[in-house]
């Protein structure tokens, strides 16, 4: 009897489906053309080329750290911590002299700390990950101030910014913004590890089943903690950049991006057929919020009424989504 | 996480009991500790003065977490797919620029409560719809609330601090009887009225029913989704609320309101510890937010610089949710 019923749910299935799929792409496109009908200035390679280098880049990494995290079943509200500290060991040893190989290094190792941090609480002594990475995120806060001096923000002057530094930030590649080469390997490769690895095929699981990917004897606990070392990882990558870009280091500046990161993840769900985390939904999510921030702006809407109309553009999204989820639950 | 503890046999559930009032007991202690460390250490601290001031300036941050802990009665404790209100500090922000503009232009202040109160509702409303119409998980429904909610607020404020002084306002700042300030005495008349009618009438009840046991709640026949909804409403009310105080505090509307939300979060879950099943009650949430507020107190009298607070907040999260978690772990 189920094989029987089943083509006939399927088909009916197909339109809902096709709604919740597309909602995305479809939201991103119409918003595209309407910035393109209203303002000559939109689409114009050198608009679009700031769009994806001002407003995508930074927030489209921490949202794959986040996408990580989400995941597995989890969330990480710490990866704005992991940026920061990243940042702070970067500066801090550019200005003590240090050369740029080793400031990256130290970097990249300060945003693991707050990384190695949560697996402690998170597997060792089973705090669910919301509460663990919230109190990352107010340790994180502290230690910055502490050793800032209240959070005073370290300035580079520009003799002592490296050229590499220069380079990561505002240099080019065969034309193409340093920026969005990193941004593009970074979003190849956790597409592929999260879809085509058995690493991302175990944390998909982990994050859809726990108990039965437990059962399965899968290695839920080295996952999970390589989940959160790499989210701690990637957003350490974020700061590194955002350090590069604007030559300092300002204390707890990464907590900017949590909440978009969030919403860019969730969102990007909606393009997964069964609404799973996936990197490309996160970054068509990231990419809808960074062109509706420019556009508003291009067709004049002051900086407070882009802030009301990104809103009430990600409650829209999400209502079409839950929406489209229910519709086809129900159908 | 709390169907564990109700799967637990009878001795089971004993243990567990034992192991919540070492918890409970070790929580009160270490309340208790504090204080007296405090008033060993900083003489002034126990004084009369200290004591109801601290009481007094941790109403806007309780009265907001009252908020938060009735969504999460309501929703569940699960903090991503249960009941969470995101936009509570988002929308004091905006009920207070309400405010404050309404007496800028001249409105008296029944008419600014009115309108303030009147927009807490709304972007409760707002919550409640994406929850329970559309059903988008509350992290998410609230989080995307709080940005329009957040937008509207600089739209108003264009980012500035509007003052507002009224005769109401000041009377809300002022010392009361028995030389307790006033704001003090408020947060203790909402705080007995809540846990009364949360933990002692039919509705709270039901009400915890809704947050513990949905399917059996469902199953017994009450209108869960509205009682969901009722609990985003509420929330809103208590951010309006929040936002009257804090415009009398403050003396006008304030741009770094969104900052207070991750506090009222951690003073929500924090509270669980003060309970006697570990659940988030509305007394709970009273007592870790005094806690946070004599904290932070003790620090500044004993000039031990505020760059710790927040550290020392996030360890105490960690260390009362791990002593939890441990606990519940031995049950099962």
């Amino acid at each position: 009897m189920a094989q029987a019923t089943l083509p006939t749910a399927q088909h009916r299935r197909r339109l809902p489906d096709l709604v919740f799929q597309m909602g995305l792409p479809l939201a991103l496109l119409l918003v595209v053309l309407f910035f393109a009908w209203s303002s000559p200035a939109f689409l114009v390679p050198s608009n679009l080329e700031s769009v994806l280098v001002n407003n995508f880049t930074l927030l489209a990494i921490v949202s794959i750290a986040m996408t990580l995290a989400v995941a597995s079943g989890g969330i990480d509200l710490s990866v704005g911590t992991a940026l920061d500290f990243a940042s702070l060991l970067f500066v801090s040893l550019i200005a003590a002299g240090q050369p740029f190989g080793i400031a990256l290094l130290a970097g990249l190792l300060g945003g693991l700390a707050a990384g190695l941090f949560n697996a402690f609480l998170i597997v060792a002594l089973g705090i669910t990950p919301f509460l663990a990475t919230l109190g990352t995120l107010f340790i994180g806060r502290s230690v910055q101030q502490l050793t800032t001096g209240g959070g005073i923000p370290i300035y580079l002057s520009k003799a002592k910014v490296p050229e590499a530094a220069t380079f990561l930030a505002h240099g080019d590649i065969l034309g193409i913004a340093t920026p969005l080469w990193v941004v593009a390997s970074l979003i190849i490769l956790f597409t592929v590890l999260l879809r085509a690895t058995p690493f991302g095929r175990r944390v998909t699981a982990i994050g859809v089943q726990p108990a039965v990917a437990w059962y399965s004897g899968l290695p839920v606990r080295r996952d999970l903690v390589l989940v959160y070392l790499l989210s701690a990882l990637v957003a350490a990558v974020a700061g590194l950049m955002l350090s590069a870009t604007v030559n300092a280091y300002v204390p707890s500046s990464g907590n900017a991006f949590l909440l978009n990161a969030i919403g860019a993840t969730f969102i990007g769900t909606t393009l997964d057929r069964r609404g799973r985390p996936n990197v490309p939904g996160t970054v068509l999510g990231v990419l809808l919020l960074a062109v509706v921030a420019n556009g508003l702006l291009l067709i004049g809407w002051n900086f407070y009424w882009q802030q009301v109309g990104t809103g009430v553009l990600i409650f829209l999204v999400l209502v079409a989504s839950f929406a489209s989820r229910r519709w086809r639950k129900a159908a | 996480m709390s169907t564990v503890i109700e799967q637990a046999g009878g001795e089971r559930a004993d243990l567990r009991r034992l192991g919540a009032l070492a918890l409970r007991a070790g929580s009160l202690l270490a309340f208790v500790a504090v204080l007296v460390f405090f008033s060993a250490t900083a003489p002034f601290f126990l004084s009369f003065f200290n004591f109801t001031n601290v009481i007094a300036q941790s109403a806007i941050l309780a009265i907001l977490a009252f908020g938060m802990t009735v969504v999460i009665i309501g929703g569940g404790g699960n903090v991503v797919t249960g009941g969470i209100d995101l936009s509570v500090a988002a929308n004091l922000g905006l009920c207070a620029a309400v405010y404050a503009a309404l007496i800028q232009a001249g409105q008296g202040d029944a008419t600014a409560i009115l309108t303030t109160m009147a927009t807490g509702l709304a972007v409760g409303a707002a919550n409640a719809f994406a929850v329970v119409a559309v059903g988008i998980l509350p992290l998410l429904a609230t989080l995307a609330v709080m940005n329009v909610a957040a937008g509207l607020e600089l739209v108003l404020t264009e980012n500035t601090v509007l003052s507002a002084s009224t005769p109401f306002l000041m009377a809300i700042n002022n010392v009361g009887p028995f030389g307790v300030p006033n704001l003090a005495w408020i947060l203790l008349v909402v705080a007995v009225v809540l846990i009364l009618l949360v933990q002692f009438t039919p509705v709270g009840l039901r009400l915890q029913a809704v947050g513990e046991h949905r399917e059996a709640a469902r199953a017994a026949g009450l209108p869960v989704a509205r009682y969901v909804a009722a609990t985003y409403l509420v929330s809103g009310l208590f951010a309006a609320l929040g936002a009257i105080l804090s415009v009398a505090y403050l003396s006008g509307s304030s741009t770094g309101s969104a900052e207070l939300l991750l506090g009222v979060v951690v003073t929500a879950l924090l509270g669980v510890v003060f309970s006697r099943r570990l659940v988030p009650t509305i007394g709970g949430t009273l007592l870790a937010a005094l806690f946070i507020g004599f904290l932070g107190n003790g620090f500044q009298l004993l000039n031990i610089s505020s760059y710790w607070v927040s550290g020392v907040q996030g360890a105490l999260i960690l260390l009362v949710v791990a002593a939890t978690s441990v606990l519940r772990r031995k049950e099962s």
